[in-house]
């Protein structure tokens, strides 16, 4: 039989479908339930308060859009899913299996990661629909969705390259989400532009006029505009899997799953 | 087919093989790989099925560096050892896409796949998620993702482990026919009794080091050193009045009915002992070499590096 190497499209469908029925499964619900727990308990308080006629308040769908998903959830969902990608067949011993095939071995990062994209994209999307319920602003339900997704992408490629490049890879992504992203604010402005929080509110609208005065910033606020803040994000989850794939195809892992000195 | 010359490997520190060379010839065969545990043969696999890179020398496969290389690569089959599996997945959906990465697609994929679920016995069981597989039935999927492409290399590590008898000699049926159809085939193992029943050409590592390569009996005759028991039966008296007069011979134990003679190199002792009894010289009834096993070459051959 003559065989040709599949084409890194080819080779990233395969990947794709191959593993897709994983999201299906536990720690797919549980990236599911990080997105459906606080629009969902949202939802629910607003539906209890409506059954007593209270309307809804617009400073609700924020709060839940910013303190909720961006700085809570969207990192969880990343932390619980990176590790079932590319991570998981090194940890359990069968990425061997994939790489004595004759495939681009640097499209997998991204083919294993691609199902899990798919399904949290799906999630995030549903979750801004559903605070628009509560009183979000139309105008900014575009906005949201682009940042939730952008940074969701950008997330998740961050954390497939740092599961690769670190043993203890979700220990680092979390340091980064809840200690770098927080901390930012009394490093020097022009930093804001290196967390995932400053580029979703770029997108998303800003919450400026939220925010309590515990939040008040000890530096200026930074302004990017909002298609350069999608294309970074965009671009930096690009990098990120391309740098994963990088690595996997540089790097001898061997059948222990460790490194050899090649 | 395969060559490697002075290939090593190392683990950091640690050298998993010492500087090794060899050849495997184009053409279907069984090459057995034998060593006991920690011996070097994983690491040996992994270089020449491309997993890793040697640390030193060459290995070459089809006439190039196997280590991400997608035309060697097509042409490898790899069985590791162990019966992992990726979690949450049923087999015929993981076949699928192994077949995929392997290049093949649409119709040849579909009787890629029934070929090779046919040929391990899972074609009516592949639909079932690998966690409610046996371990017999999980090591005839990874069996099945080797032999999809059909590979003209076949490597498989410690194949046998945790297999029922039953399913071991329907695995060596197996791997017999593949090499009768012009695969060649590199197995390892730690067990000596697996190797000999599967094939005669053996390359036998030890601490990271090849110690012996060919049949077991052109092995044994590179241990003239080693004196190789022949039990003699018939009138142990003579047999050993005439053994006594042979400069091969190393040591003798009279029995009952028999004479066991210690000898070094037996090709020239044998035809003189043949001789003598042939031409009524020596009273002998029957003539049974005791250690021309692999179990005795493995053990002469690995005494002096304990």
């Amino acid at each position: 039989m003559t065989i040709t190497a599949p084409s890194p499209w080819r080779a990233l469908r395969a990947v794709a479908r191959g593993y897709a029925p994983r999201v299906f499964q536990g720690r797919g619900w549980a990236v599911a339930a990080l997105v459906a727990a606080p629009v969902g308990l949202s939802l629910g308080i607003f539906a209890l308060g409506r059954l007593r006629g209270l309307d809804a308040h617009p400073g609700e769908a924020l709060r839940v859009f910013h303190e909720g998903l961006v700085k809570m959830m969207l990192p969880i969902m990343a932390l619980v899913a990176a590790p079932a990608g590319i991570r998981e067949d090194l940890e359990q011993r069968t990425l061997p299996l994939l790489l004595v095939r004759p495939a681009p071995v640097w499209a997998y990062p991204l083919g294993k990661g691609l199902p899990w994209f798919l399904w949290g994209a799906a999630w995030l999307v549903l979750g801004a629909l559903g605070l628009q319920v509560i009183g979000g602003d139309p105008a900014l339900l575009l906005g949201r969705i682009a940042a939730l997704v952008a940074a969701w992408w950008g997330e998740l490629a961050l954390m497939t390259l740092v599961g690769l490049l670190f043993k203890r890879g979700t220990l680092w992504g979390a340091l980064y989400f809840f200690l770098w992203e927080p901390l930012v604010r009394i490093f020097p402005p022009f930093l804001q532009r290196l967390t995932f929080t400053h580029h979703i509110e770029s997108l998303a609208g800003s919450r400026a006029a939220e925010v309590g005065a515990h939040q008040i910033l000890a530096q200026a606020q930074v302004t990017t505009p909002p298609l350069l803040s999608l294309l970074l994000l965009l671009s930096f989850g690009a990098l990120c899997w391309g740098l994963a794939g990088w690595k996997l195809q540089r790097t001898p892992i061997g059948l222990a799953g460790h490194e050899a000195e090649g | 087919m395969l060559v490697l010359d002075r290939a090593s490997l190392r683990y950091g520190p640690i050298l998993g093989l010492s500087p090794t060379s060899f050849e495997l010839p184009e053409g279907g065969g069984i090459t057995g790989l034998l060593g006991p545990n920690g011996a070097g043969k994983s690491s040996l696999l992994q270089l020449v099925s491309g997993l890793l890179p040697p640390s030193g020398g060459t290995v070459t496969v089809f006439g190039e560096a196997p280590f991400r290389n997608p035309s060697v690569l097509a042409r490898i089959g790899l069985v590791p050892e162990g019966d992992r599996l990726p979690a949450g997945l049923c087999g015929d959906r993981w076949l699928g896409m192994m077949g995929e990465l392997s290049g093949l697609s649409g119709a040849p994929l579909q009787a890629a796949l029934a070929r090779a679920l046919d040929t391990v016995g899972m074609g009516d069981r592949a639909r079932l998620p690998f966690v409610r597989m046996s371990k017999g039935m999980r090591q005839r999927m990874r069996l099945a993702q080797a032999l999809l492409h059909e590979p003209r290399l076949l490597i498989l590590d410690e194949p046998f482990n945790g297999l029922d008898p039953e399913a071991r000699l329907g695995l060596m049926d197996l791997l017999r026919r593949l090499a009768a159809e012009g695969v060649r085939v590199l197995v390892s193992s730690h067990i000596l009794s697996e190797i000999a029943q599967l094939t005669d050409r053996i390359l036998l590592l030890f601490r990271g080091r090849l110690l012996a390569e060919g049949s077991v009996l052109e092995i044994r005759h590179l241990l003239d050193r080693h004196p190789v028991e022949l039990r003699v039966a018939g009138e142990p008296r003579a047999v050993a009045r005439w053994a006594v007069e042979q400069t091969e011979l190393a040591a003798l134990r009279l029995e009952e009915e028999s004479v066991v003679l210690s000898v070094r190199s037996p090709r020239d002792i044998l035809p003189r002992l043949q001789q003598a009894a042939a031409e009524g010289r020596l009273p002998v009834h029957a003539l049974d070499p005791l250690d021309l096993n692999l179990e005795a070459v493995f053990q002469y051959l690995t005494k002096d590096h304990v």
